[in-house]
Parts: C-alpha cells; sequence; structure tokens
C-alpha cells in the first residue's frame, strides 16, 4: 500500500539558499576556470573544457547512483518522497550527461580532430544516455501513479549496472580517452595544484547546481503527486 | 510445490502453448532468415562472409527475435487473462519471471540453433573452433532472457509497448552483443583464448542480470 503524504519534502527548506550558494559558487568557478587557471603547456586553452566536462561526468554518476536509491527507497517503502527524488534525478542527471557529451565533443573536436569516435568510453556514455532516456520515456507511458513508480524503480535499480561499465571502460578496453587524471589508482593526481583547485571548486559549484535543481524538480513533482493523490481520495 | 517446480511449470506452460499456436517461433526464425539473406546483399556476398560482419548480423537478428518471441508470449497471457492466474498462486511473479526466462532461452535456442546453420549454410562460413563456437553462442543466448524479460515486464499494459521493450533492453543488451559478437568472431578465425574470454564475460552478464532480475523484477508484476 503506498504511503500517501501531501507535506512538503524537508529539503525544500533549503531551497532559496541552495540557488544562491550555488549561483555564487558557478560564477567562482567561471572565474577560477577561465581566467585565474593557467593555460596548459601541451593543450592551450581548449583544456578548460574539463572544468565543465569532468564536474558533469561526476553529476552524470552521481544523479544515476541517487536514481538507483531512491528507486530501492520507493521498493521498499513505498513512499512517495522517493519517487520524487528518483524522477527529479533523472531528469537532471540526463541534463548533465548531455552536457558531458556536447563538453567532450567540444574538446575533441581540436584535440582528436574530430567531434565523435567510437570509443568504448563516448560509447558507453551515449548508451547510459539513451537508457535514462527511456527511464523518462517509460515513467511518460505510464498512467497510474504505483505502477509508474514500481515500474521505474526497477528500471533505476537493472540500469545502475550501465555505471561502471562506462567509468572502467577506459581501463578494460583500447580507448582514445585519457586515462583517469585525478582519481588515479594508487597514485596522486597528475594535475597542476591550480588547475586542481579549480577543477574543485567547478566540481562543488556543479554539484550545488545539480541538488539546487533536484530540488526544484522535487517540489514540482510534490505538487503533482499532492494533485494525483487528491483526485484518488 | 517448490519455488523451482512453479517456474518449470510456467515455462512447460509457455512451450505447450508455442507448440499449439507456433506463432512467436515462425516470426522468428523467418525474420532471423530474412535478415541473413538481407546481409548479403547490404554488405556484398565478400564482407557478409567476414566473421565479425556475419556474427554482428546474427546476434541483431537473435536480439530482436528474442523481442518478438517475448512479446507474443505476454500477449497471449494478456490475452487469455493467464498472466492474472499465474500471479494468483503462491510465488506466482517469481515464477512468472523465472518461467518466462527458461521458456524465452529454450525457443531462442531452436531460433539460434537455425539461424545458425543458416547463416553457415548461405555464407560458407568457415569454422575453425566449433566447440568454442557452441560454447560462446549458448553463453550469448541464455545472456538474452533476463534482461528481454525484464523490459517486457516493465512495459507490460504500458503504452507503445513494442516500441518501448527495443528502446529499454536494447541499451543494457550492449555488453551481450559486444561479448557474443567478438566471441563468436573469434571462434571463427581460430582466437580460442579470446573466445572463452567473452564467454566468461557472457556468463557473467547472465549471472549479474539473472540475480538482480529473480529480487527485483517480480516487485513489477501487475
Amino acid at each position: 500500500m503506498i504511503k500517501t503524504t501531501t507535506a512538503p519534502f524537508p529539503t525544500i527548506r533549503l531551497r532559496p539558499w541552495l540557488g544562491i550558494t550555488a549561483t555564487a559558487a558557478a560564477i567562482l568557478a567561471s572565474w577560477m576556470g577561465l581566467v585565474w587557471a593557467p593555460t596548459d603547456a601541451v593543450q592551450g586553452d581548449v583544456y578548460r573544457v574539463i572544468y565543465v566536462h569532468v564536474p558533469t561526468a561526476w553529476l552524470a554518476y552521481l544523479a544515476f547512483v541517487i536514481v538507483f536509491l531512491a528507486s530501492i527507497g520507493w521498493l521498499w517503502t513505498r513512499r512517495p518522497w522517493f519517487d520524487a527524488l528518483a524522477v527529479a534525478s533523472a531528469e537532471v542527471g540526463v541534463v548533465f550527461t548531455g552536457l558531458f557529451i556536447v563538453a567532450g565533443s567540444i574538446w575533441a573536436k581540436p584535440t582528436w580532430g574530430v567531434w565523435w569516435t567510437w570509443d568504448p568510453r563516448l560509447v558507453t556514455t551515449a548508451i547510459m544516455f539513451l537508457m535514462y532516456l527511456g527511464y523518462l520515456l517509460l515513467r511518460s507511458l505510464s498512467t497510474d501513479f504505483e505502477r509508474r513508480a514500481t515500474r521505474a524503480a526497477v528500471l533505476g535499480v537493472i540500469a545502475v549496472v550501465d555505471i561502471p561499465i562506462v567509468h572502467l571502460s577506459v581501463l578494460w578496453m583500447n580507448s582514445v580517452h585519457q586515462l583517469p587524471t585525478v582519481a588515479r589508482i594508487g597514485a596522486g593526481p597528475a594535475l597542476d595544484a591550480q588547475m586542481g583547485m579549480t577543477l574543485g571548486v567547478s566540481v562543488i559549484a556543479f554539484t550545488l547546481v545539480y541538488f539546487a535543481l533536484l530540488v526544484e524538480r522535487m517540489e514540482l513533482e510534490r505538487r503533482r503527486q499532492t494533485r494525483v493523490l487528491e483526485q484518488r481520495s | 510445490m517448490s519455488s523451482l517446480d512453479r517456474a518449470l511449470l510456467v515455462a512447460a506452460r509457455d512451450l505447450f502453448a508455442e507448440r499449439a499456436q507456433p506463432d512467436g517461433l515462425a516470426a522468428a526464425l523467418t525474420f532471423t532468415g530474412m535478415v541473413i539473406l538481407l546481409e548479403s546483399l547490404a554488405f556484398g556476398p565478400g564482407r557478409a562472409r567476414e566473421a565479425d560482419v556475419a556474427s554482428g548480423v546474427f546476434w541483431i537478428a537473435v536480439l530482436f527475435a528474442a523481442v518478438l518471441i517475448s512479446a507474443r508470449s505476454f500477449d497471449r497471457d494478456l490475452e487469455d487473462d493467464a498472466i492474472d492466474a499465474v500471479i494468483a498462486m503462491p510465488g506466482g511473479r517469481d515464477a512468472l519471471y523465472a518461467g518466462k526466462v527458461v521458456a524465452l532461452g529454450v525457443i531462442l535456442l531452436i531460433v539460434a540453433a537455425a539461424a545458425g546453420l543458416f547463416s553457415i549454410f548461405l555464407l560458407d562460413l568457415q569454422i575453425a573452433l566449433p566447440a568454442h563456437l557452441l560454447l560462446v553462442a549458448l553463453a550469448g543466448i541464455i545472456a538474452l532472457p533476463p534482461v528481454i524479460v525484464t523490459t517486457s515486464v516493465i512495459a507490460l499494459r504500458v503504452r507503445a509497448r513494442f516500441a518501448v521493450v527495443p528502446i529499454l533492453s536494447f541499451p543494457m543488451l550492449v555488453p551481450q552483443l559486444v561479448a557474443a559478437t567478438q566471441g563468436a568472431a573469434a571462434a571463427l578465425t581460430g582466437d580460442g583464448p579470446a573466445a572463452l574470454a567473452w564467454a566468461g564475460l557472457l556468463a557473467s552478464f547472465t549471472l549479474v542480470y539473472g540475480v538482480l532480475g529473480l529480487t527485483i523484477v517480480p516487485a513489477a508484476i501487475e
């Protein structure tokens, strides 16, 4: 039986602060990425795309892991809050995965000479993108609230298997994509300190933007759920 | 009656229904045969005989055939409301999932055997390592049903179900497609260790999705 609630989500109280903090952090990260960080000796200014590419990659993973956890939460407790979290995270995750692919493509053109190549990391990321588009499609085609949430939750759990495949594809298969620069196994980051700090700030800024968007989308979903549950009762 | 008995009962019921009215099997056989015929036209006889092209086309055809068979199986259950009776029995949801996986696996073995023989005959394929090819084919086929049945269950009674099942299942099946194609090509060209490695990957894939499917998919069956 579904545990209905129309009370606001606890995270909603953070909404105004999250938006302001995320905007400030994004401005700071933009200044650091475009002005403060030094130019790369080999790639020139093109490398600055990493300040968008890496954070969006991290958020693509994070968003879909949150979909997975929220899906388990729904299957376990049947609380609508978890379903709202899952759909919000999936939608924001699809946006960030799209940005991740576009930013990578912008970097690839001057570096590799092509916008797109059939590289394992690129292909597996595109597959992850399609998988979560399928997740959103499935949600849009189901009408009953509980059925939609349950089906989407099952898919949300199963689809998460793709995330390690995407991340480790550069290690498992022959890839033109560079190996991890920051999270290297058994070694420190292969990155200049100023660049590393800029990347860190960018990751934090994008993460705050993600949470700000997530909370806004959850509030929209809460209103929709309230309407649906009121119609049912 | 144990869980295994119930699953086998559902599988037997599905297989008997398919034998009585083999429209899923007939559609799958016709479809795979047609794809293999079209392959030689699309690529030309020389390219079509190349190990990676022949195995890639074969596995894509089998993939679509699996979707066709599964769709027909669930359609049949929905048409006569048999699905409600199965769900109503104790442990029915688990039995339905596991039974459908077994039944789809058996029917796919028939389709893949026919399509494989047709490919070998039509394209005049030389098989360097027949035992390895058989192992990869078997591992590749049993890797398909857990994912196809999962997505069929998720898309059950959803609008545009026929489009939703491939959209959801094909991205998940990319590792299966890559491993089965590369493994079969390796067996055709005589690379035994590579064929065995790909067969191992297929077995792991089946294990992961089989366990995940048995654990959570029954919750989505209505």
